[in-house]
Parts: structure tokens; C-alpha cells; sequence
């Protein structure tokens, strides 16, 4: 992906790239699944860099390329265009590569579900008269089930089609369970006897 | 207290650009938001299309291969993910088929209400002047066809705003945006080609795989739910946010009953889930694209807010909800 294409990138994202500019680029995408990954990758880094998620084991990955930074194998662009915008996005140069790999393996190998906020204070429990004193925190099935239900319900297209990707997900995980090689687990849906 | 984010106090202004002329006549009828709002929600309910969508999100992008008929009620509808595992999302009236390429394995699932993929807004409802101002804004090309752009501006920090491009021609939406307080859009939603009312290739709703040898699952997940009255009740909602529907939910290996209160302002809704529980258990805050949820114990209940909404609105909304007596 070259630069020309991460600026415009950067400039759809921020809602700021010309509607003609931003149908070309749309089009693009759709078509050539090579440069879907390269901007996913490209944009989950600079969310990374910005400390936007905060699911589990992205921060290590966070001081890991900050430690490529450190070693120099990540450098800012030395274009002066991007060099004098606000860091809203990194821009990576050299050696995106090896933090791209990094990154979507944390992002997209771990779920759906981020966290917003792991290191609630447990004051914030304690202040809240009403809030119980606890302890085990709810499991992501149960949120996703939750958000499943919410979707079911929703208008959005987002919201509906990403309500399906998790029931997917969901019987990905049950399949993978009726793997004979595991037959100890527990099947929690039942394949049907007739087909339609 | 919340600053506004926007000046703009009118309850609907709109704004005609030189632009609007000749061939965007066809548009004539619509003459205010709210007629750009009622084209829109009628179009995504009786047109036929067919075209590739793409999503760009949380820094991931999706493209969607969309079809959509309507024929004496019946909607049809097939989605095919470009990317990751190939899910197919086929729909005929309320039955939807999940189909797993990769697993080969079909989900069945019944939807049992009429709203379709793109029913990004309610025709009614959305109290205009009070939560949110719109105004049209721009008129610009999208995926080759000429739009008019809906701009949806919330009066505070406790929703989204949205562009909505709708074709001139159909009132359908071409692009979605959905926008955070920081004026940055938080979830981009467009068309990058797109055939509206031509006639569907025979076949473009089929599966695109032979299933008949695959594994079939049935959905076993809600095995009831009824309208109930409840006694839950938020006692500090965000300005305009009111019940619009209270269920009882039971699931599949779980003993007591879900509550399911749906809170909405007209234009988005949250779902706030109560279950009782046993154990304690710590405030949550977690996040899907540009859906967040909250969740928290009260009074021995797990109470969880889940919505397309800012993160602070989940959270007022779930650490408000007490037990009326």
C-alpha cells in the first residue's frame, strides 16, 4: 500500500476525503481483498498506537512496538504533510509489516469484544452503595449472547450483520467442539434431522 | 453536565445548494428532513438491489456482497462476507440461513419481524428539535448515482450523529456514517456499486453452495419470550430515551428468566438485560465497533446496558435502573 492510498485512507476516515475521491477508493476496496487487509492493518495500528484497544494482550503488544519504535524499525513518515497534521494516525513506513502481523493477530485472533476499561477501580464498586461487592466479572459468552439478543432487535445493518458474524462465531466454536477428537465436550446446539 | 455539541437549536432546517436542480427535480416531493426520512424509511422496505457494501470500522474493513427483493411481503435478502471465513446470510421471509462455508455447516434462525438490512432509521418517532436537529446538507454522487446527504445532529454527548446519503432518485440509503462527539465518524456504511429496482438475476439468492450434506443446526438459543410488566425501571435516563418494550426472555441451560427492557429516543435503541445472580461479580465496560455495554450488579440482579450509543449512556442508564416498589 503506498502512501498515496494511506493518506486517502486517513482522509476517508475522517470523513474528509471528497465524495468522488472516496467512491474510487470504496470501489477499490471492494475488489481487491490484498488491499483490505493492508488497510485493516494499517488502521488497527494506528488505533493501537493511539491506545484505542484494550483487549487482552494488546498491551504487550502496545510496548512491543513501541519497542520496534525504539529500535527504529518503526518510523514516523518523514513526509511533511503527514508530519505536520495531529498524530491522529500513525503512519507507518519501514517495517509496518512486522507490528501489521503483530497487530492483527492480537486484534482479530482474540474476538470481537474489547474491553473499554479492564482496570475498573474497585472503589467504583465500593462508592456505589448500590452496586454489590463482587467478585467473578461476567464471561464474554454472556455478553456476546447479550449483544446477540440486542441485535436481533436493532435496525442497523452494522449491528445485525455483526449480531450474525457472532452467531457464527458462536457455532464455529460448537463444531469445533463436535470434533471427535473431543467428544467429552458438550454440545450446546443441536444439529437438526431434516433439512429443508 | 454535558456541553452540546452542536449550536444549532432549530428543530429542522434545510439547507438547498445551487446543485439541486434539473434531474434532481425527481427528489421535488420531498421538500423537508422529515420527507427525506419517510422516503428513506419507505424505500428500504419495497426496493429491490443488488450491489457490494463496504464497512470500515474499528479499524478493520468488510466488504458485503448485498441482495434484497420484496415480492408480495416476502423479503429475500442474501449477504455474503467478502472476507474471513465466507459467512452467507440467506433470508426467506422470517427463516434466515447462517451457512458456514468453512465448517459446512448451515445455522437456521427465524426472524419474526419485518425490518430489513439497511432500516437505518424510523419514519416516526425521532422527536426532531428536541434530541437531535437535521438538515440536509450536500448533494453528491455516490456509487455512480446522485444523493442528497441527511445530516442527524445530536444536541448532546449522549448519542451519535449520522450522514445519511439517500438516492435522489429512490430515497434509498446509498452511505451510512455514524459520527462521535469528536465529529470523527466512528463507522462508515457504502455502497461502492450498486443496481436499484433492475431485475434480480435469476438465482442471485441461492446459496452459493451446495448444503444439502452439510450439518444443519436449528437455533436453540431463545426458546421463549413474552411482553411483560416490570418493575425495573431506570430512574435517570438520558433526555428522551423512554421503555418502548419490556420482555421476558428464556434461554436455552439458563434457570431464571432474562428481563429485557429496550429504552429508545426515536432514532436508537438500548437494551438493558436483568438477570438475578448469585455471586457478585465486577462493572463491566466493553465494546463492539460503535456498540458499547455496561454492566453491573444491583440489588442481587446483574443489570447489563447494551446500545449503539456513547459508552457514558450505558453506563447512566444500567447504574440507574432500580426496583420500583
Amino acid at each position: 500500500m503506498n502512501e498515496a492510498i494511506r493518506m486517502q485512507v486517513s482522509a476517508f476516515v475522517d470523513g474528509e476525503l471528497p465524495e468522488n475521491e472516496a467512491d474510487l477508493l470504496v470501489r477499490r476496496l471492494s475488489q481487491d481483498a490484498h488491499l483490505r487487509k493492508q488497510v485493516s492493518e494499517y488502521l488497527a495500528i494506528g488505533r493501537i498506537m493511539r491506545g484505542e484497544y484494550s483487549l487482552q494482550g494488546s498491551d504487550a503488544l502496545r510496548e512491543r512496538i513501541a519497542a520496534e519504535l525504539d529500535a527504529g524499525s518503526l518510523q514516523e513518515p518523514a513526509d511533511s504533510v503527514v508530519a505536520n497534521e495531529p498524530s491522529r494516525y500513525f503512519r507507518p513506513v519501514a517495517g509496518a509489516a512486522i507490528a501489521a502481523t503483530v497487530a492483527l493477530a492480537a486484534i482479530f485472533g482474540l474476538g470481537r469484544v474489547a474491553d473499554v476499561d479492564t482496570a475498573v477501580p474497585a472503589t467504583a464498586v465500593v462508592a456505589d452503595e448500590t452496586v454489590s461487592e463482587t467478585v467473578p466479572s461476567m464471561s464474554d459468552d454472556e455478553l456476546r449472547q447479550l449483544m446477540i439478543l440486542h441485535g436481533d432487535g436493532s435496525n442497523s445493518f452494522s449491528t445485525r450483520v455483526t449480531s450474525l458474524q457472532m452467531r457464527a462465531e458462536e457455532l464455529d466454536e460448537e463444531a469445533a467442539v463436535e470434533d471427535p477428537d473431543a467428544e467429552d465436550d458438550e454440545d450446546v446446539t443441536e444439529p437438526v434431522t431434516s433439512q429443508p | 453536565m454535558l456541553t452540546h455539541n452542536h449550536t444549532t437549536k432549530a428543530a429542522a432546517c434545510i439547507v438547498f445548494c445551487g446543485f439541486f436542480t434539473g434531474p434532481q427535480l425527481l427528489a421535488a416531493e420531498a421538500t423537508t428532513p422529515q420527507d427525506w426520512i419517510d422516503r428513506m424509511g419507505n424505500a428500504v422496505q419495497v426496493t429491490n438491489y443488488e450491489g457490494t457494501v463496504v464497512r470500515v470500522r474499528d479499524g478493520n474493513v468488510d466488504t458485503f456482497k448485498v441482495v434484497h427483493t420484496v415480492k408480495d411481503g416476502v423479503i429475500r435478502e442474501k449477504v455474503v462476507i467478502q472476507d474471513g471465513n465466507g459467512l452467507e446470510i440467506i433470508r426467506n421471509g422470517n427463516e434466515v440461513h447462517c451457512i458456514l462455508p468453512d465448517r459446512e455447516s448451515v445455522l437456521v434462525e427465524e426472524w419474526n419481524n419485518q425490518s430489513t438490512l439497511f432500516s437505518t432509521l424510523p419514519s416516526s418517532d425521532i422527536r426532531f428539535g428536541n434530541e437531535y436537529d437535521v438538515l440536509i446538507k450536500d448533494f453528491e454522487r455516490v456509487a455512480g448515482r446522485k444523493s442528497a446527504m441527511l445530516a442527524i445532529l445530536p444536541h448532546d454527548n449522549y448519542r451519535y450523529g449520522y450522514r445519511i446519503w439517500l438516492d435522489l432518485e429512490t430515497g434509498f440509503p446509498l452511505q451510512t456514517q455514524l459520527i462521535g462527539d469528536d465529529n470523527q465518524p466512528l463507522e462508515h456504511v457504502k455502497f461502492a456499486d450498486i443496481s436499484i429496482e433492475q431485475d434480480i438475476r435469476s438465482g442471485a439468492l441461492d446459496p452459493s453452495y451446495s448444503t444439502d450434506n452439510w450439518k444443519w443446526y436449528t437455533e436453540p438459543r431463545l426458546t421463549m419470550k413474552r411482553e411483560v410488566q416490570s418493575d425495573w425501571l431506570a430512574d435517570d435516563v438520558p433526555s428522551g430515551f423512554r421503555v418502548v418494550s419490556t420482555q421476558q426472555k428464556i434461554l436455552p441451560d439458563v434457570d431464571d428468566p432474562l428481563t429485557h427492557i429496550v429504552y429508545s429516543d426515536g432514532l436508537v435503541t438500548v437494551s438493558v438485560f436483568i438477570a438475578p445472580v448469585s455471586d457478585g461479580m465486577e462493572p463491566r465496560r466493553s465494546s463492539v465497533g460503535a456498540s458499547n455495554s455496561y454492566s453491573t450488579v444491583i440489588d442481587g440482579n446483574r443489570i447489563t446496558a447494551v446500545g449503539q450509543v456513547p459508552q457514558i449512556t450505558v453506563e447512566q442508564i444500567a447504574k440507574s435502573m432500580r426496583r420500583s416498589q
